[in-house]
């Protein structure tokens, strides 16, 4: 296997390109199980008929494990959507119409996305009156079986060259509520400070699926602790305002 | 007793455990001893009411110490003076004539679940509630107020126990945690939660009952005819009690055009700030986020939000007022704010004022509270319609919301409460402000009892031969009627009876049409022509003279001659107990009396409120109304000396089978027992002597008169059953005339009566097992029937009945009378059916089952059982 060609680098990741195949390494310290997991996501999906790049193989590099997978030749659509602003709207009804598609799927073994969300809240730095707010709003908040990506955003879709849309990165995926993996899209824009596109986002998800914003918006709290988890520090002002909220005594 | 910090699962179980110990005991207390507890915890919880205000100001952060008193002492001082007299254990109610008790039992052991906006006041709401009703609490408290609502419990458990409550009978979560509240909800007996939607949603889906209450969203809408000053103080008032944070607070105010300047400006002079439209902006992205309320400005003062907004107001500022348009979620103001933030409506007109109202209960408050202020005297149908449009539970009139929805400050009869239920509007059971009603198990104790019979005859019943002339001249003389209608049918008025009446009449110079189209079996339609000849001749006087058919059809021409719209098919539903039927009779009598003169011995409708009309498929609609009773009977056997044998004959038995089913029936009393037993010995001695003598024996006509209006009577009042059942239906399928088909029946029908272990008897509270054997046996002993015990005085009975139907010539079977087979068996399903719905069904002492009845016409028809017997 080549690992020559890298092609990214994150935090506790590598990625290189080896033909027509992604070799996913990771760093030493990084938990067998969350790898492991990981893979069996990416299966379970490729299970529902999703056009997602296929997993090829899980394997150890240099006492690394690694995922295999196809690659796909094409561009992001945060890379179209530089090059091509003018027809930003088109790409970003192509995106929702995407998460929907996911949406419609169901892969009855994923993680419940109600029980991670659960475990994120106990996780994070909050103090316990914050939490038990968190919990109890999750509580309310309906669990349905639907596949959620939960990491949904244009850098993880990618045009093929045939201009076929692929998914990458399941990571995250679980099954649950729509709303609460389009709550994280839409936190997700925030994050990178594109704000004027969370709310073009947000008005067009809730037109498409029908939904209620303000019943997306009740996520809102959940998924903003559920981010804090990862601690990062640029981060932090914007999710505490979103997290410190209360329906109503 | 050392208590045991409750901070895990392990420890609520066990705090459980001992809540439920003290409960059992206290469900054994007297009224007396649970009112002297609840006296008590009230009076500590009252003298702590401003420790506890401190307390929960300094935990909590939000709301205002001064208010928070006020919180206290109302959740102690108006809860107990509302409930220091009400009953709550043992027996609550009790009536004695109407057979019901009522007796209050605790739940058990209620999880009550307590918000940090009143984390004192509803703790010591909850306590009290509970103390009263003799029920064990465990409370989960909100961990921003755990350690003031734990200090609420304390000293309420306290003073609890001082004065005789059991160990324990209050518990509370110290380290509160969504699971721990989660297993309390599932345990214990009952939950009263307090919270967000979430909490609310929690408690319902425990599984256990929960009286739940949610968010409010109040609008206070201030007409033109309001006064204003009245109305813009007391939203103030309201808004700024304990800083906004109780959820029936004004949340908007929808002001009406032409007052909404004077609104502002009163708003303005009393201390509150109008926003800008940029302060408004401001104001609007710090109090809500993503939808959702901001947890800062919660309970905050005015200034402190302003400040977080970053604006600069006078620190005396009382309340925010944002002037804003929409009404939709998407607009912040819209929502509940939970602090002295205040929406200013102007609304173009009162329709206006009201659709605004009625979409910012929905989109945060539905079910709980909707205010408005109007001139209460002038605008009493706006304030309709403001009650009809708005789906909250408590709707306030030129009062204070926060105050005046939690009741007996502003109203007296509103309950107060901490506790204020929503409605299936705002998911809750309950819409009332949540009481000690609401804790308790209401067994009702039920003693048997048995319902007011009655006894109705007409008004007056002239008897004696010849006694027709005098009844005439009261109706010329007391009576005073100036035009008089004869009903009759074309055989008696060719025969000339009707002379006897209308020459009467004429000799007294009254008026009078004859109406002589009856035909057997009246029908509709010439019920319908004898109507329209009635109302152009507009009589004050009906006298019907006839045959039941006569009668019958007169009383049907007096329906429609008073009441010309009337439904026959309303009028003839079946009903179980005539006190209770679904329709309403018309009111009879108000054009013109009815006065019944039999010319025949049998259907006794002369003393009924009953009548047979026909329509034109054939359909027979039995009508039964004590409106229909005549109001003078005229029983003159003159009038019956002629009548040919075969009718003697059926009228007779017919009258016979009334006074039989009458005597057994689940309604027969006293008054219509005697009558029965009297008309069966006077037609056993008379009915032979009628039909074999005619006009030659007029001591047997007239005994036979009287025995057929006594039988009526009896009839009247007790019913009929069955066999008459089978009778109208046997008739109406295969013509045979009614009294014939009774007369085929009757020993079928005493014979399936007199079952001792019936499939079903039939129901009425005084008829308490089956009986009819008996009751037939006593009337075979009144007859002086011979038997060695009932069932032989049964056989005695029917071998009498039988010898008088021979004696009278009464043939045996259905079949006898030339109904073929085929014609029988093809229509018997249907005819069983029919005769299982009639009317005379129900007051039957066996309640027969459709395949019964298709046995005794079987029986009948063949001639079968009666070998059997």
């Amino acid at each position: 296997m080549n690992l020559d060609n890298i092609i990214a680098k994150r935090s506790k990741k590598t990625i290189c390109r080896d033909g027509d195949l992604i070799i996913k390494l990771f760093d030493d310290d990084y938990s067998k199980s969350d790898v492991l997991n990981e893979a069996l996501n990416q299966a379970r999906v490729e299970e529902t008929g999703l056009a997602i790049p296929k997993l090829r193989e899980v394997t150890k590099v240099d006492g690394k494990w690694a995922l295999v997978t196809d690659f796909i030749e094409g561009s992001t659509l945060t890379e179209i959507m530089r090059d091509d602003p003018g027809s930003a709207d088109e790409y970003l009804e192509l995106f929702v119409d995407l998460q929907m598609e996911i949406h419609s799927k169901r892969a009855p073994l994923l993680t419940k996305l109600h029980d991670k969300m659960s475990r994120k809240i106990d996780q994070t730095e909050l103090d316990a009156t914050t939490r038990y707010d968190l919990h109890t709003r999750l509580e309310a908040l309906r669990a349905h079986d639907k596949v959620c990506h939960g990491d949904f955003s244009m850098g993880n879709v990618i045009i093929s060259k045939d201009g076929d849309p692929y998914i990458i990165d399941w990571a995250h995926a679980t099954q649950g509520n729509a709303s609460a993996d389009a709550a994280r899209t839409y936190l997700l824009f925030w994050l990178k400070d594109e704000r004027e596109l969370a709310a073009k986002y947000m008005s067009l998800f809730s037109k498409k699926s029908d939904t209620a914003k303000q019943y997306i918006e009740k996520w809102l709290p959940v998924v903003a602790a559920s981010q804090s988890v990862k601690g990062k520090p640029e981060e932090r002002e914007l999710l505490l305002s979103w997290v410190n909220v209360v329906d109503y005594e | 007793m050392e208590r045991k910090i409750v901070d895990g699962v392990a420890a609520l179980e066990e705090a459980l455990a001992k809540v439920r110990r003290a409960q059992r005991v206290f469900a054994g207390f007297t009224q007396e001893e649970v009112d002297k507890i609840f006296r008590a915890a009230a009076l500590a919880a009252n003298k702590r009411r401003i420790p506890l205000a401190i307390s929960a100001v300094r935990e909590t952060g939000m709301g205002v110490m001064e208010d928070k008193v006020i919180k206290n002492a109302f959740a102690a001082e108006y809860v107990y003076n509302a409930y220091r007299d009400a009953k709550t254990c043992g027996i609550i109610e009790e009536d004695e004539t109407a057979g019901i008790i009522k007796i209050a039992e605790p739940v058990g052991v209620v999880a009550a679940v307590i918000p940090t906006t009143n984390p004192t006041s509803t703790a010591i709401f909850k306590c009290l509630l509970c103390l009263k009703t003799r029920n064990g609490i465990i409370i989960s408290p909100h961990p921003r107020a755990k350690r003031c609502t734990a200090e609420a419990a304390g000293i309420i458990l306290k003073a609890a126990v001082e004065a005789g409550a059991p160990e324990g009978i209050i518990e509370w979560i110290d380290v509160p945690g969504l699971e721990l509240t989660n297993t309390l909800m599932r345990e214990a007996d009952l939950i009263l939660a307090t919270g967000g939607p979430g909490m609310v949603k929690s408690a319902y889906s425990s599984g256990k009952p929960a009286v739940g209450v949610g968010a409010g969203n109040v609008p206070a809408v201030i007409d033109g005819s309001a006064d204003v000053t009245l109305a813009v103080n007391s939203v103030i008032h309201s808004k700024v009690f304990d800083n906004g944070v109780i959820c029936a607070s004004e949340q908007s105010v929808i002001a009406l055009e032409s007052v909404y300047g004077r609104v502002k400006d009163e708003f303005r002079r009393r201390g509150c700030y109008i926003l800008n439209e940029e302060e408004t902006e401001k104001i609007r992205k710090t109090i809500i986020i993503n939808g959702a309320l901001n947890a800062k400005i919660v309970g905050q003062p005015a200034r402190a939000i302003a400040k977080l907004a970053g604006i600069a107001v006078p620190e005396s500022v009382k309340i925010l007022i944002g002037e804003t348009k929409s009404v939709e979620l998407s607009e912040e103001f819209a929502h509940e704010k939970l602090s002295p933030v205040l929406a200013l409506y102007e609304a173009a007109d009162f329709d206006d004022a009201l659709n605004k109202a009625e979409r910012l209960v929905e989109d945060g408050g539905f079910g709980h509270t909707a205010s408005i202020y109007i001139d209460e005297k002038a605008e009493k149908e706006k304030f309709s319609l403001f009650c009809s449009r708005m789906k909250a539970c408590r709707i306030l009139l030129n009062t204070p919301s926060s105050q005046g929805g939690i009741g007996d400050i502003y109203n007296f009869a509103l309950t107060p409460s901490l506790t204020l239920g929503c409605g299936s509007w705002g998911g809750n059971s309950v819409s009332e402000n949540v009481g000690v009603k609401h804790l308790l198990n209401i067994k009702t104790a039920v003693k048997r009892r048995e319902n007011m019979l009655w006894f109705r005859a007409p008004e007056k019943t002239y008897i004696k031969r010849g006694c027709l002339d005098l009844a005439l001249e009261e109706i010329g003389g007391p009576m005073g009627k100036k035009k008089v209608f004869v009903v009759t049918d074309k055989f008696l008025f060719n025969a000339g009876y009707t002379k006897c009446v209308t020459e009467k009449l004429e000799e007294m110079k009254i008026q009078n049409s004859v109406f002589f189209d009856v035909e057997p079996d009246p029908t509709i339609s010439s019920a319908k022509a004898g109507a329209k000849m009635m109302a152009s001749f507009a009589p004050d006087c009906v006298i019907a003279l006839g045959g039941g058919s006569a009668i019958d059809a007169a009383k049907i021409m007096w329906v429609l001659y008073e009441h010309p719209d009337a439904n026959f098919e309303d009028m003839a539903m079946r009903f179980t107990d005539i006190r209770k039927r679904v329709y309403t009779f018309p009111k009879m009598g108000l054009k013109a009396d009815f006065v019944a003169v039999p010319t025949t011995a049998g259907t006794g409708s002369e003393v009924t409120p009953f009548a047979v009309i026909t329509d034109d498929e054939g359909i027979k609609y039995p009508l039964a109304d004590y409106e229909l009773m005549p109001d003078m009977a005229v029983v003159d056997a003159n009038l019956m000396m002629d009548a040919p044998k075969g009718l003697t004959a059926a009228s007779g038995i017919d009258a016979l089978t009334h006074a039989l089913e009458a005597y057994v029936s689940v309604m027969s009393t006293d008054f219509t027992d005697a009558l029965a037993l009297r008309a069966i010995k006077l037609i056993f001695e008379y009915l032979p002597r009628a039909y074999e003598n005619g006009a030659g024996d007029p001591e047997a006509r007239e005994k036979m008169g009287n025995a057929a209006t006594i039988a009526g009577m009896a009839f009247a009042n007790a019913f009929l059953g069955v066999n008459h059942s089978m009778a109208h239906k046997l008739g109406g399928y295969h013509h045979l005339p009614h009294g014939i088909a009774n007369a085929i029946m009757i020993c079928h029908t005493l014979r399936y009566n007199s079952a001792e272990a019936p499939a079903k008897m039939g129901s009425f509270p005084q008829y308490a097992y089956p009986n009819a054997l008996a009751r037939y046996a006593d009337i075979a002993s009144s007859l002086n029937l011979e038997g060695k015990d009932d069932g032989e005085k049964l056989t005695a009975l029917i071998e009498k009945i039988e010898e008088l139907k021979t004696r009278i010539g009464v043939k045996k079977t259905i079949a006898d009378y030339g109904v073929t087979e085929e014609a029988f068996l093809s229509a018997l399903d249907k005819m069983s059916l029919d005769a299982f719905d009639d009317q005379c069904t129900g007051a039957n002492p066996r309640y027969p089952l459709v395949e019964e009845i298709k046995e005794m016409y079987v029986n009948a028809y063949y001639g079968g059982a009666k070998n059997e017997s």
